[in-house]
């Protein structure tokens, strides 16, 4: 049965995506609440994480100079997963990668970076060069990190974590199409429309989620044409050069959005194998070429 | 949308990861907007002690460095140490046996209304004050922040106190990052302020032991500066460059010394006490390489400085950082040290030759040459603590040690000097 009042919808906008949080309730007073909670988490996470905001501990790692960072506990969390990350994708995944934005501009046009400068960043990039035993990191000197490809999913699932824990209503967290959910409201599973970054002419994907997490990798705009090969932003670390043949949108559906976000973000990385590596994985999954 | 296979190796591993990533952070309960400023505390506990009976040390350091966040640093730092056992007054041994009056003392003869103590050196012994004893507090404030993206300002003061010496001083320094920030430019400029006030009055420079003239407090200042250089010429080789320049004026002479002087047979007929000149100019150059070879760091550096009285000096040292895992590390240190003497250093004065402006019999300002030789053990004791022990052993040897002089062979008028030190730290991260 449905409850009375249906679903009350909160928005605000963090990590430069409009976020909302949906409710099953008729307290309009406690979903704003909710609302609350949640905005303040979301930028709790963007303040902390964001490699923008010089205050933030991504950007004191950032200017270490080689020295050893201390970081909190769930800084570490975020790392150990990054490293474990990094170990599985055979060194694909890497949150060091960030430095190639210095040569890597994907402007539509058709400058592609001269090879002796991606090479030439190559050295500063590697996970495996960073010193990471819990709570110390010590990054040298150069090189950077980025959270960006699991904070906002881990910002999603910290969000229904913190709503569920204070609210018993079904809810549905989410942020700029990365998305969670705890249960099915009384009226069946939440219907979700998914924005798929460079694919707006497509119409939008409509999908059912009863409870789990729900992600899209996309290519988007940002991409370089240069005698008629594509160039997508997705780059492999360890080249330098973006990975060939990538959908240009991935969506996966997972038991949390951190793990749909990686399954996607793999999948990606596999350029043109992506749909047989989500085959493999098991995974409801949509990609879209 | 596909059928539902059942999950694969890699699939589990990144389940397994997600769970651990949000169950952690749940146990974690960051509590919201609670921005990460560190505390950093450092406490250090060194010992430092001459062979001979000769001055040892007993100094607690405490530091505390604050994170204001947005990379704006506070850093305290207060000294508390005490100097105790013998000095050499700057005399050197002779054939009989030798009488003088500790500083503190008003008079070299007991007077109604004046003080004095004495004290007598055996034969052959090294002229040494036996009653030497000083405490020193000393505090450091220091704020550094950055102007912009690419610059930092720092600026600080310093103020010390003991019985005989007072000083402060004020530092201010820009450096400025380019290049992606593996370049980075320094200048910096102190200035220093002190002021003498020797146990029993400052002795008259140059004047006769005997005469035991004394004259009322002396000051004296230093301004200096500093330019600078760090290039990260590889991702795990920082190189440094520094030159820096400080010129002192005003009372430059140690009101404790004395020289010996002597007749031509080398029998001692008196003392004079030391003088020198009232300003001096030194420059040096540091060159710094931090390599590290994996988990290794090496530490490596030179200095060469110069200065107006005529002394030269080269240093080298060397660390090794040796990482052994599980939190603990082995650090090796090595340095030499050689320096030329100071123009106007003698080991005593002979009556008979023309008595000169300058004079001075420190140790200090002889030709000598010094090694140090160390190793430090660190362990982690927390995940946010550290505790290290430092032990070295330091070598000090004149190269002018002995006189042709009939009443002055077979005596060592300059003896070795041998240190060790211990140190005791204690490093936390709040």
């Amino acid at each position: 049965m449905p409850r009375e009042g249906g679903i009350v919808a909160v928005c605000f906008v963090a990590m430069a995506s409009p976020c909302e949080l949906l409710l099953e309730t008729a307290d309009a007073q406690a979903a704003h609440e909710m609302g609350r909670v949640a905005a303040q988490e979301a930028w709790r996470i963007e303040s902390k994480y964001s490699r923008y905001r010089p205050e933030s501990i991504v950007s004191v790692i950032n200017r270490s100079h080689g020295h050893a960072v201390v970081v909190d506990g769930e800084t570490a969390a975020l790392l150990d997963y990054a490293a474990q990350c990094h170990a599985l994708s055979q060194g694909r995944f890497d949150i060091t990668s960030g430095v190639l934005r210095r040569c890597w501009r994907f402007d539509g046009s058709d400058r592609l970076p001269e090879p002796t400068a991606v090479a030439a960043l190559l050295p500063l990039i590697g996970f495996e060069k960073v010193r990471w035993q819990a709570p110390r990191i010590t990054l040298p000197t150069g090189m950077e990190i980025d959270l960006g490809g699991i904070g906002k999913e881990y910002a999603v699932d910290r969000v229904l974590a913190l709503v569920a824990a204070r609210f018993t209503a079904a809810a549905l967290v989410n942020f700029g199409g990365d998305l969670a959910a705890n249960r099915a409201p009384g009226t069946g599973p939440w219907q979700v429309g998914v924005e798929r970054p460079g694919t707006e002419r497509e119409p939008r994907l409509l999908l059912e989620l009863s409870r789990g997490g729900l992600a899209t990798s996309g290519d988007t705009h940002r991409f370089l044409l240069r005698d008629g090969v594509r160039y997508g932003h997705i780059l492999d670390p360890r080249s330098g050069w973006p990975v060939r043949d990538t959908p240009r949108s991935v969506t996966v559906a997972a038991a949390s959005c951190v793990e749909a976000g990686i399954l996607a973000t793999f999948a990606m990385l596999q350029g043109g194998g992506a749909e047989s590596f989500l085959e493999e994985q098991g995974v409801r999954h949509w990609c879209l070429r | 949308m596909q059928l539902k296979r059942p999950a694969s190796p890699l699939h589990l591993s990144l389940m397994a990861a997600s769970c651990a990533l949000l169950s952690d952070t749940a146990r974690a309960q960051a509590a919201p907007g609670a921005a990460e400023q560190p505390l950093q505390i450092d406490a250090d506990l060194l010992y430092y002690k001459e062979n001979a009976g000769r001055v040892q040390t007993i100094e607690p350091v405490v530091s505390l460095k604050k994170d204001f966040g947005d990379q704006r640093l506070l850093d305290g730092t207060l000294t508390l140490d005490t100097l105790s056992g013998a000095t050499p007054n700057g005399a050197i041994p002779a054939r009989t046996a030798q009488t003088f009056a500790s500083p503190s003392s008003t008079s070299l003869t007991p007077k109604p209304g004046y003080k004095t103590t004495l004290y007598t050196i055996a034969p052959g012994d090294l002229p040494q004050d036996p009653h030497f004893k000083e405490s020193r507090v000393a505090g450091d404030l220091d704020w550094s922040q950055p102007i912009g993206l690419d610059n930092t300002l720092s600026y600080g003061g310093h103020a010390s106190t003991e019985h005989d010496f007072d000083s402060v001083a004020a530092h201010a320094g820009l450096s400025h990052d380019f290049n992606e920030k593996n370049t980075t430019l320094s200048a910096g400029i102190n200035e220093e302020f002190d002021r003498i006030h020797a146990h029993g009055g400052n002795p008259v420079p140059g004047s006769d032991y005997a005469l035991y003239e004394k004259e009322p407090s002396q000051t004296k200042n230093i301004t200096g500066g500093l330019i600078g250089v760090a290039q990260v010429l590889r991702r795990n080789w920082l190189t440094e460059l520094n030159y820096t320049f400080d010129h002192s004026k005003g009372y430059l002479t140690d009101p404790y010394r004395i020289i010996s002087v002597v007749d031509d047979t080398g029998a001692v007929t008196g003392y004079r006490y030391e003088n020198r000149p009232d300003t001096r100019t030194r420059q040096s150059l540091y060159w710094v390489n931090k390599v590290a070879l994996g988990p290794t760091v090496l530490d490596l550096s030179y200095r060469r400085s110069k200065d107006s009285w005529g002394i030269g000096s080269d240093t080298v040292d060397a660390k090794l950082r040796i990482d052994l895992g599980t939190g603990m590390y082995l650090e090796p240190h090595a340095r030499w040290y050689h320096q030329s003497a100071a123009d106007f250093y003698n080991l005593y004065l002979i009556e008979t030759g023309p008595a000169p402006t300058y004079m001075s019999a420190d140790p200090r300002l002889a030709v000598f040459a010094a090694t140090t030789f160390g190793l430090k053990f660190g362990i982690a004791t927390s995940h946010n603590g550290e505790l290290s022990l430092r032990l070295e052993q330091y070598a000090q040897k004149p190269s002018d040690q002995s006189s042709s002089l009939p009443g002055l062979q077979g005596l060592d008028l300059n003896p070795n000097l041998k240190a060790i030190i211990v140190q005791l730290g204690w490093h936390l991260v709040y």
